[in-house]
């Protein structure tokens, strides 16, 4: 059992981190609050040109050969940058449902062009009001009554829906259905457990992020005549933020190796992942504006950019109490805790 | 992460088949008697003594001292099938967990023979002699002096919180042997027989009713030099090891709560409460923090197996404990105002175990380091905020 990233794929989180260093600095993010912003690509191009939207698409599509564990890092590394664009719709949930449960002919249509950068894509599942980034994708799938649906951008009507981080550029989408874009059913609960397990993945990298910003902070603020992070009660509640998020990300990158290779707790190690990122999203989202006082509560001041991302991504996929509920059922309904959750021994044996 | 972050290579999973067939054939049936409750040491021994004979006592000591020299993944494959096999707790963990590797890395090879073979067989039981009444957090405070007369220090003073105090055969303590003044640098880490005269053990009733820990009286303590580890006023940096030791990962896994949660569900099953959309969500989160835990577990073994062992192990010390109260916190709050009754298996069947375990598991916070303490460990050492002013 490794929950360990080689060093190739630490090399990586070290691209996307300067990439993202150099294109999505907090200024970035700022600027992709303007109402027009989402018509920009060029970051979206720049990620493709370095294969993070390949990962997961197959070779003979234009695929990258990047996969689930470069997935994973990719993910995070968004949400440290609070990126605006929907890297998690597109290659953490568009792209292994399309490659998963699409037609052969949607794959054709759709992954080479998701590949290239010349398709962004987003999702709108579950009871989800709007979809990042809906004002302008160029393909969605959506969650309707009767299943799970791939509409092209063509046949969306995007009612506007704006997001309180004006980065995410929401859209209310209604799609025109037929029995062209319906997908197998259980490409539904597939998407679930993905769009759960990714967002756990990225909220973490948000909620890092916060956590980082406010160390720095308090490590030059002071008062009293000392750095406010030498204050026990400061300190105390960094400690807290930090436990939460450092226990959480583990979990995430489980439920996306398990939703990757399809694994029969899948659904219920995603609900974990992000049943504990967004807990600690929400502890980390209570103590860093805290440590930050006044400036952190100014529009002027970076944190909230976090802030309201980390806020928005709590919700979507599902809240705490909906996971909470997910699994309170299953501890209840599953015949025999200690089979279905224990250590198991393996065929190799 | 890949594939792998499933599946165990070849040997680990023969090494848990190995186990799990031999918990299976070896654990005792309806489990043994609480080895607080007085008098069942003997059966708590023989089954260590099977362990023992089974090579299983101690996996992570060297082969040359009788372990099996096992890596930590492992170890927690072998925590993870005895608590799935609910096989009792283990009785000398602070011999095969502390002393025993204090010894191996400090003992001369006269002290090595006489203590680790008693130490992997239980014919020793060991307790920890660091707290004090000054002492307990702040352990550089400690005042329990020792004075050096010919080749004998000559102990005077008092231990606290001695767990398993009044069974132990000998004790691994902290004196002073500097001035009061000196702090960190005057304290020397030496083994003391508990049958000593001059030692005088006295039970103290714990809030759980149960006398798990004891005071520990030292009046002219003579304690051979040769039972001293490390150098004389160098014991700080033996006690840290030490202490690491008992924060890290690989003595508790997942499965353990895994248990706990699996017995809260008959609980509030029996109660008729499964039903209730509140306790729902309770289970919920316990489930969330039990898998946390989990996949936690496997990262830091993961690190460690790559040479990374560090501050962190205050991460496993703070979840675990307070998992522990939160789980327990849940049974007394299914029981709601029935909580306070003195229950027996006659009027409500199940109820017990839930009262008095959790009065003991508000002690999770307290032992091993205080939470506060693992928060300032994580403050200073891991997020490199700037320290406290000390004296
Ligand atoms: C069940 C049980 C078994 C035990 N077994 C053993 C044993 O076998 N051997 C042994 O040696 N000891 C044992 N202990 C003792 C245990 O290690 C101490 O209780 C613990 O280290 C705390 O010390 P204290 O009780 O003196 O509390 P104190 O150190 O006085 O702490 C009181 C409170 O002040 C807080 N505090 C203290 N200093 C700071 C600080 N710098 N920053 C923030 N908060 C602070 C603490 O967190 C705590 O909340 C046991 C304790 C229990 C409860």
């Amino acid at each position: 059992m490794t929950y360990a990233f080689t060093a190739e794929q630490e090399d990586l989180r070290r691209t996307a981190r300067d990439l993202f260093g150099r294109t999505c600095t907090p200024g970035d993010v700022r600027a992709a609050w303007e109402p027009d912003a989402d018509q920009d690509r060029s970051r979206w191009r720049r990620m493709a040109d370095l294969g993070f939207l390949g990962a997961n698409v197959p070779t003979e599509f234009g695929g990258s050969g990047l996969g689930d564990a470069e997935l994973t890092v990719l993910l995070e590394e968004a949400g440290y940058a609070a990126l605006p664009e929907p890297l998690l719709e597109t290659a953490a949930i568009v792209v292994p449902i399309l490659r998963e449960h699409g037609s052969p002919e949607q794959r054709e249509t759709w992954l080479p062009r998701i590949a290239s950068g010349e398709v962004l894509a987003t999702a709108q599942l579950m009871d989800a009001p709007a979809a990042p980034y809906g004002t302008v994708a160029d393909l969605a799938l959506l969650e309707l009554d009767d299943g799970l649906h791939l509409v092209p951008g063509d046949r969306l009507t995007r009612e506007p829906a704006p997001s309180m981080d004006g980065a995410r550029h929401t859209a209310a989408l209604r799609g025109v259905p037929d029995a062209g874009t319906r997908l197998p059913d259980a490409a539904r609960v597939d998407a679930r457990s993905r769009g759960a397990a990714a967002a756990a993945a990225v909220l973490n990298g948000v909620t890092r992020r916060l956590l980082d910003m406010t160390v720095a902070y308090a490590k030059e603020r002071e008062q009293f005549g000392r750095p406010i992070g030498s204050f026990q009660a400061v300190k105390h509640l960094l400690a807290e933020v930090a436990l939460e998020v450092e226990t959480a990300r583990p979990a995430a990158w489980y439920a996306l190796t398990a939703v990757a290779e399809g694994h029969a707790d899948a659904g219920l190690a995603s609900s974990a992942a992000k049943a504990a990122a967004n807990a600690a999203a929400t502890t980390a989202s209570y103590h860093t504006l805290q440590v930050h006082g006044g400036i952190g509560f100014t529009w002027e001041h970076d944190l909230h950019l976090w802030l309201k991302r980390g806020k928005a991504l709590e919700f979507a996929y599902g809240s705490l109490r909906h996971h909470h509920r997910v699994l309170g059922d299953a501890v209840v309904t599953c015949p025999d805790l200690m089979a279905t959750f224990g250590p198991a021994l393996s065929a190799a044996s | 992460m890949t594939t792998a972050a499933r599946q165990e290579t070849r040997a680990l999973a023969e090494w848990r088949a190995e186990i799990r067939a031999w918990l299976e054939a070896n654990v005792p049936e309806g489990g043994l008697p609480d080895p607080e409750s007085g008098d069942i040491l003997d059966a708590h021994r023989a089954w260590e003594r099977t362990l023992f004979e089974a090579g299983y006592a101690a996996l992570h000591w060297p082969v040359e001292y009788g372990g099996k020299g096992a890596d930590l993944d492992a170890r927690i494959v072998f925590q993870e099938e005895y608590e799935r096999a609910g096989a009792p707790p283990r009785m000398n963990l602070g011999g095969l967990m502390l002393a025993g590797p204090t010894i191996m890395k400090y003992g001369t090879p006269e002290q090595k023979e006489f203590w680790l073979p008693a130490i992997l067989s239980c014919e020793h039981l060991w307790c920890q002699g660091f707290s004090e009444p000054g002492a307990g957090s702040d352990l550089a405070n400690l005042r329990t002096s020792a004075v050096l007369d010919g080749d004998e220090l000559v102990i005077n003073g008092q231990k606290i919180w001695t767990s398993g105090g009044m069974h132990a055969d000998w004790m691994f303590g902290m004196v002073r042997t500097g001035d009061p003044q000196s702090g960190h640098r005057g304290i020397t880490y030496v083994m003391i027989d508990m049958r000593t005269p001059g030692i005088d053990v006295r039970p103290i009733k714990q809030i759980n009713g149960q006398t798990g820990f004891s005071e520990v009286f030292f009046t002219d303590v003579r304690v051979p030099v040769a039972n001293v580890m490390g150098e004389l006023n160098g014991g700080w940096q033996v006690a840290m090891e030490a202490l690491g030791h008992e924060r890290g990962a690989g003595r508790r896994t997942y499965v353990k709560f895994l248990n706990d949660l699996a017995q809260l569900r008959e609980f509030v099953t029996s109660l008729g409460q499964a039903d209730d959309v509140g306790v729902r969500e309770d289970l919920g989160r316990l489930l969330t923090a039990v898998s946390v835990y989990r996949h936690h577990v496997g990262r830091t073994v993961a690190d460690s197996m790559r040479g990374h062992d560090g501050p962190e192990a205050s991460y496993n010390k703070l979840y675990w404990s307070e998992m522990t109260a939160q789980i327990h916190e849940v049974g007394m709050r299914v029981l709601a105002a029935r909580a306070e009754l003195q229950d027996d298996e006659k009027s409500l069947p199940g109820a017990k175990q839930w009262q008095d375990n959790y009065w003991f598991s508000r002690a999770t916070r307290i032992f091993a380091g205080t939470n506060q303490i693992q928060k300032n460990i994580i403050s200073e050492r891991v997020l490199g905020l700037p320290k406290e002013p000390r004296r």
